[in-house]
């Protein structure tokens, strides 16, 4: 049997997504993206530790690395070229805040807000998550379960302990060059957090797993009311990138970059709910301004910054 | 063109009939989800209440490509006077519910592209495809509430299509 095939024009699309992994800052490890398994990466389901962040908007990507030529001769004349600066930049903005997006578009650390027990007074003290917990349902003490109640947002995590270096896992939330005295730093810059969606009595039914899965032995849970991050400090967050333009064909171009910093502190853009009417209701958008940095290509050795894959629409010429 | 507005009609008849599959007309004698094609219908002189009814528009063709692309608007237009038995009260209501269902059958974008002039029908491997729809302000005409959706359809054009 004997099928057609269609020459395929440039791609249509309607818009880009993004999806991040933390780069394990202890290993310098990335996440690396296979495009040969890219058929296989689901949209709405990605693969672990890839992290939906959903859909972005005014996604800008440039080359802003250099060469030069080597010039030879009388007039000189360009020999070849030669590679002398190595960097790319890429911006775009988040529809959505939550604390993962928050924390992408600022360029320092990022903490929540740990839940006072009253007005002024220090963070209220930690419950102590029981064995049975899992990504989504955190076992606690009777006592404990019943200090929260449904649309509770929470951080989980063990305490701090003197460490020094990077902080929290599988996300580094910060990185300390000298011991402090607060018990509940972990928790204040981890990235595991969730909403409480349903109370038992020794249990909490979180609206979507944490992001480091089920939480380990000696793990704490504390309530929190909300993120802050600060401009200015020393540390910088490091993700792996993946972003996903689906074409309407089915064709997919999938953008890479192994490594990706923050470039700017904390900025928003506001766009009008009403390109008519500017000066009436406006979206808050956080706005990411990124960095590549490189890796090895563990093929040839090369160091690259992006790596993009395209997979043609079935049927379509190649 | 025929295949892609086939195709477009034919994934949001099913489509509908999933969303909502209490949403039906009767129509020649056979009970189908409420939606229809006006051109492909006999002239009727009212329009259905409680029905989608597609009309096509304005077209055109982008040709300064590997595979010329057609683009064809279509008008998706739907009535309501309300229930019976809320004595037509809950025609708002009603028309909300619909404007959903147009939402709920858009998405997603793109459908498979089919020859359905062929039995069983021959799938030409490629997708129709469209923009974000456009929502027409209610006509209201005494009890009957009305709207209008507008969509432009696109398609590629493959060997051996008219």
């Amino acid at each position: 049997m004997t099928l057609t095939s269609f020459s395929a024009p440039a791609p249509v699309a309607r818009r880009t997504r993004a999806y991040f992994a933390p780069v394990n800052r202890i290993t310098q490890a990335p996440v690396l993206f296979d495009p040969s398994q890219s058929s296989l990466f689901h949209l709405d389901a990605p693969p672990t530790p890839w992290i939906d962040l959903g859909w972005i908007q005014n996604f800008m990507r440039r080359s802003t690395g250099k060469s030069s030529p080597i010039l030879t001769g009388v007039p000189a004349a360009a020999l070849e070229q030669t590679r002398t600066l190595l960097e790319a930049q890429l911006s775009f903005e988040f529809l959505a805040w939550t604390k993962l997006t928050m924390a992408l578009a600022t360029g320092s650390q990022h903490m929540n807000l740990l839940a006072s027990a009253a007005d002024g007074a220090a963070a209220a003290p930690a419950a102590i998550v029981q064995s049975g917990s899992t990504a989504s349902v955190i076992q606690l003490s009777a006592a404990d379960a019943a200090r929260f109640a449904p649309g509770s947002m929470i951080a989980v995590d063990a305490d701090y302990a003197g460490q020094t270096g990077y902080l929290g896992s599988p996300i580094s939330g910060a990185c300390l060059r000298q011991p402090i005295a607060d018990v509940d730093y972990i928790r204040r810059i981890t990235f595991n957090v969730a909403l409480v969606l349903g109370v038992s009595t020794t249990s909490l039914i979180l609206a979507q797993p944490l992001p480091g899965g089920a939480p380990p032995p000696g793990s704490k849970l504390q309530a929190i009311t909300g993120f802050v991050d600060r401009e200015g400090g020393s540390f910088y967050h490091e993700w792996s990138a993946l972003f996903v333009i689906q074409g309407s064909q089915g064709d997919r171009i999938f953008l890479h970059y192994p490594r990706l910093q923050s470039l700017t502190g904390a900025e928003e853009s506001a766009m009008p709910l009403d390109a008519k009417h500017t000066g009436g209701l406006s979206r808050i958008l956080l706005k990411g301004q990124f960095l590549a940095l490189p890796v090895t290509d563990p093929i040839d050795g090369e160091r690259v910054l992006c790596y993009r894959s395209f997979t043609p629409a079935a049927y379509a010429e190649i | 063109m025929q295949n892609a507005k086939d195709s477009f009609y034919l994934a949001l008849r099913t489509r509908l009939a999933t969303i909502n599959p209490e949403r039906t007309v009767l129509l020649r004698g056979a009970v189908r989800p409420g939606i229809l094609v006006e051109e492909a219908e006999a002239p009727f002189a009212q329009p259905f209440s409680d029905v989608f009814v597609l009309r096509w528009l304005g077209h055109g063709v982008d040709a300064n490509l590997s595979s010329a692309m057609s683009v064809t608007e279509c008008e998706i237009l739907y009535t309501t006077c309300g229930s019976q038995a809320f004595g037509g009260l809950d025609r708002g209501r009603m028309l909300s519910a619909m404007d959903q269902e147009v939402l709920a059958m858009l998405d997603p974008f793109y459908a498979p592209k089919l020859d359905y002039s062929v039995q069983p029908p021959a799938d030409l491997h490629t997708n129709v495809f469209w923009d974000e729809p456009t929502f027409s302000p209610i006509n209201v005409q005494r009890d009957r509430l009305s709207r209008s959706v507008r969509v432009m359809v696109y398609s590629y054009q493959q060997q051996g299509e008219e």
